[in-house]
């Protein structure tokens, strides 16, 4: 099976799903000549043409404003807002509009956008090009919200995103674009809504998001080591969310602990939390922890950013203040 | 229609006496707190709607703003349809979820919503989609004199501009964004002015003309299905009424500021005109008297439609995906 990078992997299913489908194109700052910041759609306005990638001026607004507008239309246009961080510009469009006129529309109305952005730390970019910010869209109703972890998930799920009638904010992640693995030939497709379990385990599910998914599966490499076994969750499309796949494994492992890039406070980590505390109170050993990164805006420079962002160290201490001999020594006491 | 004289002006004085009458239904539900949210009263500003929005096909796009419904009605739109949604029933163009200020009316191809300059970038998009499908249609996005002050006016113009969409852009400016009198916050003397920024060429409507506003949207429109889209227009109106219904006017508006803006509004001046071709005060009256009684029978219908249930309060916040976990729980 070829092994492929992240960005390969979602030029792979801007190819496929743009010759599938003439209505499909991208439209965003730099996608056509340079081929995307992270080369994610190099030589593709060549190979399909202006009409399916479209370079737009730096007016987040106008560009996410006119994915709404050509959905409208009848066309199926995957808005790139460059960093999600520049999506604060772009918010109305997506939360006022692109959310809201299925329904006032009395359902006669379809909104197949992908507003498909990365973020994230990671290569030093400091506090505006750095940021988690899913929280937000999960909050809003009207809109999915997906964050892939790894070339293969990118590329199914991106290629669902395309073909999904409601409108998608669909995130990257910025470090994970030169991340390699295994990639099919031929075509698949990841369902939106359900989660993946990354690693098989008994004693400690770490539900991870995106980049952390990584972490904690080096985590989970070392901790088995020492004898603690972690199942791993990713859920891949945040909203809506796969709770089955959670409890399931909650319910299993009786610990829960959840890493986000994003801040804890007013977080998606805290959806996590209460969804397995509604669903597993009474299994449960000990309250679910979270780890997630720590309340401020991101340092620049590579030493910093990656000491408040969840590690695999930081996982890996986490997991064994919940699951460690010494925790388990003091729950038996 | 006939393009010139005395049974076109008659023809246009009917079309905006009927958003006068509609208007003023809204306004008195609207105190009987039977229309909700912020109702925006559109009194005085008929020939812009009548010009703009009453040329267009069914197949025309219509964006229009939060003071949207006489829009709505001259671009057909059922008034029946319009005034149930304003009263939030369930037979208004939005099931009554959407309200006074923003619904969607998809067979007609009218939209509308109540943050102000949005609709312009979705302008573009709307523009994109009739260009690259090859569609024999045009958008037009209305929009108010505080609406070209935003990000969202300054973006889509310029998209529109560089992609040459077929879009008309009319800027209604009606004198005042919410409280605040035009001049004091924009900084050029005619906002149409502004279009030469984007390489498009300066139009300035007399608003309370409806023959001229009637012959430059189909110039215009002629103009953008030949390719040479898009365009931008300001239509000078006055608003007649406050921004909403209530609003403390005295405070920001002056006695004499009021009486001109009635003496030069354009139910005031069709009917003058018509005076001069021959048409009767009596002939008028009968009009008036005829729509009215419709008016009275429209109120009495949609005053006797169904609220939403509950369960409809929830109903197509998302398409359902099939074999995943649901999207609202």
């Amino acid at each position: 099976m070829p092994v492929v990078t992240y960005g390969q992997a979602i030029r792979q299913a801007y190819e496929e799903e743009m010759k599938r489908d003439k209505d499909v194109f991208l439209v965003g700052e730099d996608v056509g000549r340079w081929g995307s910041l992270y080369r994610s759609s190099t030589g593709l306005l060549e190979e399909l043409g202006a009409e399916q990638i479209k370079d737009a001026p730096i007016s987040e607004a106008a560009i996410a404003g006119c994915g709404v507008g050509s959905a409208m239309m009848g066309m199926r246009p995957i808005v790139e807002i460059m960093y999600i961080d520049f999506i604060t510009i772009a918010m109305d469009q997506i939360v006022n509009h692109a959310a809201k006129w299925h329904q006032l529309s009395n359902g006669r109305l379809k909104l197949p956008i992908v507003f498909k952005t990365q973020g994230g730390a990671g290569r030093r970019n400091s506090s505006q090009h750095s940021q988690s910010l899913e929280n937000w869209f999960v909050n809003v109703p009207g809109l999915i919200v997906v964050m892939p972890s790894s070339p293969y998930d990118v590329k199914g799920l991106l290629k669902s995103s395309i073909r999904n009638d409601n409108p998608v904010v669909f995130i990257e992640h910025k470090a994970l674009y030169f991340e390699k693995c295994e990639v099919p030939e031929e075509e698949y497709l990841i369902p939106l809504g359900k989660a993946e379990v990354k690693r098989g385990g008994d004693d400690l599910t770490i539900i991870a998001t995106s980049w952390m998914v990584k972490f904690a599966l080096e985590a989970a490499e070392q901790l088995a080591e020492e004898g603690i076994s972690c199942e791993v969750i990713d859920p891949r499309t945040l909203w809506p969310l796969d709770k089955d796949t959670i409890v399931e494994s909650v319910r299993k492992t009786r610990n829960c602990l959840v890493v986000t890039e994003a801040p804890a406070e007013g977080g998606f980590s805290g959806e996590l939390s209460s969804v397995v505390h509604e669903h597993c109170f009474n299994e449960l050993e000990r309250p679910v922890k979270r780890l997630c990164s720590l309340r401020t805006g991101m340092p620049y420079g590579p030493t910093h950013e990656r000491e408040v962002v969840p590690n695999t160290k930081s996982i890996a201490a986490t997991a064994r203040e919940l699951v460690g001999k010494e925790a388990k020594e003091e729950l038996s006491c | 229609m006939t393009d010139t004289g005395k049974s076109l002006d008659l023809e246009l004085h009917k079309q905006m006496l009927e958003l006068r009458l509609f208007d003023e239904l809204c306004r008195n539900l609207k105190l009987k707190d039977l229309v909700w949210s912020g109702y925006h009263p559109y009194e005085g500003q008929e020939a812009v709607a009548v010009g703009f929005c009453g040329t267009l096909t069914r197949d025309d796009v219509l964006l229009s703003t939060h003071r949207p419904h006489c829009h709505a009605v001259a671009k057909g739109c059922s008034m029946r349809s319009v005034l149930a949604e304003m009263m939030g029933r369930t037979s208004g163009c939005s099931g009554g979820l959407g309200g006074a200020m923003q619904f969607l009316d998809v067979d007609n191809n009218f939209y509308c919503g109540s943050i102000v300059g949005s609709n312009l970038p979705i302008a573009t998009g709307i523009g994109l989609g009739i260009k690259q499908k090859k569609m024999d249609r045009v958008c037009v996005c209305m929009f108010g004199d505080g609406a070209s002050n935003t990000g969202s006016f300054h973006e889509a113009l310029n998209l529109a501009a560089i992609w040459k969409l077929p879009v008309l852009f009319v800027c209604e400016n009606n004198g005042f964004a919410e409280a605040m009198p035009v001049e004091e916050f924009v900084a050029c003397e005619r906002i149409g002015t502004r279009a030469l920024g984007y390489g498009l060429e300066e139009i300035v409507v007399d608003g309370n003309d409806p023959v001229e506003t009637r012959s430059t949207a189909l110039s215009l429109i002629e103009r953008i299905k030949s390719g040479e889209g898009p365009f931008l227009v300001e239509a000078v109106t006055r608003r007649v009424r406050g921004h909403y219904m209530g609003d403390p006017e005295a405070t920001y508006r002056t006695k004499e500021e009021i009486e001109r803006t009635k003496r030069e509004e354009p139910l005031k001046r069709s009917a003058e005109k018509l005076a001069q071709q021959g048409v009767t005060q009596d002939q008028l009256d009968a009009m008036e008297r005829d729509m009215q009684r419709e008016m009275d029978a429209l109120a009495e219908w949609a005053s006797n439609e169904a609220f939403p249930t509950f369960e409809q309060a929830t109903d197509h916040v998302y398409i359902p995906l099939e074999g995943a976990a649901a999207c609202q729980s």
